[in-house]
């Protein structure tokens, strides 16, 4: 059996984890689901994955915040992500707290098209 | 000499005459004979004025009483019947004994100067007018900012004006605002335009476009600055209603697309489900299409809500469910910037009649704005944000309190006014003039005490019953 790249998926709307988890798999990745940066945070450091797709507007820890530690930490900096977010407020307010931290591997905007994520998915963990 | 003299009497550009103790006229100049006629045997007043008596103020009866120079204004008829006004003045002439014998009177033609005055009095009882009646405030002002001048409308709205400074007056505050128009216009001698937030002696507020315009000397120095102020609240208000719903839009148009995303992933699972004969796929599936088409029919459902201006869905709902579920939203938002929140709920406070999706947003609001006044606050190690609730038995009370960055005077006065914001470009000026507007269509009260650097206390006071007697009545209990 060929090695699995895993995704890790943050989300705080349980349907849009499935859908995602379900296409992603369907394709032959693994996946792994958060719904928050707090519990993203936890799946990164237990199961490192190789890809993440994140959410921007969440309870508790945010989308931003969660970017920021982990784009911060050396051990997960190196990690591909892709933001999914449904308010471009979001993506701009994103942007702007990034300071030093490095710009996210891919931007798309929900209602998210399954051919995009499957083209930025296969560019980033080739 | 004397020819002289005679020559000057005579081609002298005033009218000059001699009149003897009974003032008849014993002598005239060329004008006055040519405006006057024959003066022969003639009294004064009869050529003057055309009267048969003499007149009751005759400044040359005086001379002749006192021997001194008097000076009057008076009309005149000349030959054809044409008033001219003439400032009149009397000398006496004296015998070498010292003994008055004749008066001179001269009087000069001051018509024109005299139309001038009238059309300059009109033109200023015009101008007086207009600055009194014209439907704005209007002020004049000194370079300390002083009011030298206001019309009616700013005395009636601000009261006892003159001598006080404008930001006093419109602001009550003590300190110039930053940036301020009329300064700007002294500073540049332009016309500047600002919008403002006053305050009237009634603590009403009202939005106003204010206008500055210099008032310079003959010799072009700025003297004062003439500051005028249209209330434009009526405006702000509509705009608000067209604000208020485009706010609405977006943020439904973010949740809709996190749904429109949802039902995609459902359809997915039930076409990925027919294709593998997945059962538990198409399951799965199915529910998510239901949930979130549900999900969006309530939605779209707020939208109409919200579109025909928020009114009220009356129903009986417990008071410390929304107290609670607005607690649980601010916790989670209050964890990330290390401030507490607390939860003082009575626990037998009761039920509501009211509009329970309009009473959350209050809440959130409110609890948003402590929230953000926490924040803010760089003066304190920590900060609390309390929520309670109590029951009465006619009303139902909610308190927000904080110890955040406080309020002063001018933010307290203006707090629930639309546009006016404290957070700069984080505000939207809209937050407490929609919570006010929820409490006062629920027909209860808010009450706001705060001071800068301590906090703030919030108080929403409303009617267990509702605002409408129909409530009441489909209260189950």
């Amino acid at each position: 059996m060929a090695f699995r790249k895993k995704i890790l998926i943050v989300d705080d709307e349980e349907d849009i984890r499935t859908y995602l988890s379900t296409l992603l798999e369907d394709l032959g990745y693994e996946t792994v689901m958060a719904k928050d940066g707090e519990e993203a945070l936890q799946q990164v450091e237990a199961s490192v994955p190789d890809l993440i797709t994140l959410d921007i507007s969440m309870p508790e820890k945010s989308g931003i915040k969660f970017y920021r530690e982990m784009k911060g930490d050396e051990r997960w900096s190196r990690i591909p992500v892709i933001i999914v977010t449904g308010v471009s407020e979001d993506f701009r307010k994103f942007i702007s707290s990034r300071h030093q931290v490095p710009p996210p591997e891919g931007y798309l905007s929900k209602p998210i098209n399954p051919e995009e994520i499957l083209e930025l998915v296969r560019k980033c963990t080739s | 000499m004397e020819l002289n003299y005679k020559q000057f009497f005579e081609v002298m550009p005033a009218y000059l005459t001699i009149l003897d103790r009974d003032l008849r006229i014993i002598a005239a100049n060329q004008r006055f004979r040519k405006d006057f006629g024959e003066f022969e045997g003639r009294y004064c007043y009869e050529i003057n004025r055309h009267r048969s008596e003499r007149c009751q103020h005759c400044p040359a009866e005086r001379t002749f009483q006192d021997g001194l120079r008097h000076g009057i204004e008076e009309q005149f008829k000349n030959l054809s019947g044409q008033e001219i006004s003439l400032i009149v003045y009397t000398t006496p002439i004296r015998n070498e004994a010292g003994e008055i014998t004749a008066v001179m009177k001269m009087a000069t033609d001051i018509t024109e100067i005299k139309l001038l005055q009238n059309q300059l009095r009109e033109s200023r009882e015009r101008y007086r007018y207009l600055f009194e009646e014209v439907p704005c405030y209007i002020t004049i002002q000194d370079w300390d900012l002083r009011i030298i001048e206001a019309n009616r409308q700013v005395r009636e709205d601000f009261g006892d004006v003159i001598g006080r400074q404008c930001y006093q007056v419109y602001m009550h505050r003590s300190e110039e605002c930053v940036p301020c128009a009329v300064k700007e216009t002294f500073h540049d001698g332009q016309v500047h335009q600002t919008e403002e937030v006053l305050t009237s002696q009634n603590g009403e507020q009202m939005n106003v476009l204010v206008s500055t315009a210099p008032i310079r000397s003959a010799e072009g120095q700025i003297r004062n600055v003439i500051e005028m102020s249209t209330n434009i609240t009526q405006i702000r208000q509509l705009q608000s209603q067209l604000t208020s719903l485009g706010l609405v839009i977006s943020s439904i148009s973010h949740g809709i697309k996190g749904l429109l995303t949802s039902l995609d992933g459902g359809i997915y699972l039930v076409n990925s489900g027919l294709d593998k004969n997945n059962q538990d796929r198409i399951k799965q599936g199915w529910q998510m299409v239901e949930r979130n088409v549900a999900r969006i029919k309530t939605m779209v459902l707020d939208l109409l809500y919200y579109a025909k201006d928020r009114e009220l869905a009356l129903e009986w709902f417990p008071a410390e469910s929304v107290v609670e579920e607005v607690g649980g939203i601010i916790r989670g938002k209050a964890k990330d910037y290390g401030i507490e929140v607390y939860c003082d709920i009575d626990p037998i406070a009761g039920d509501l009649a009211g509009d329970r999706k309009a009473v959350r947003s209050l809440l959130v609001n409110l609890v948003e704005n402590a929230l953000d006044a926490c924040r803010v606050d760089k003066k304190k190690s920590t900060h609390q944000i309390k929520l309670r609730l109590r029951g009465y038995p006619d009303s139902i009370e909610f308190e927000v309190g904080d110890n955040g960055i406080g309020m002063d005077q001018e933010t307290r006065e203006k707090a629930f006014t639309l546009f006016f914001s404290s957070k700069a470009g984080d505000g939207t000026g809209l937050g407490l003039f929609i919570s006010n507007k929820i409490v006062r269509a629920h027909g209860g009260k808010i009450q706001l005490e705060s001071e800068l650097n301590q906090g703030t206390r919030v108080v929403v006071r409303l009617p267990r019953r509702g605002p409408i007697p129909k409530a009441a009545s489909s209260n189950p209990s």
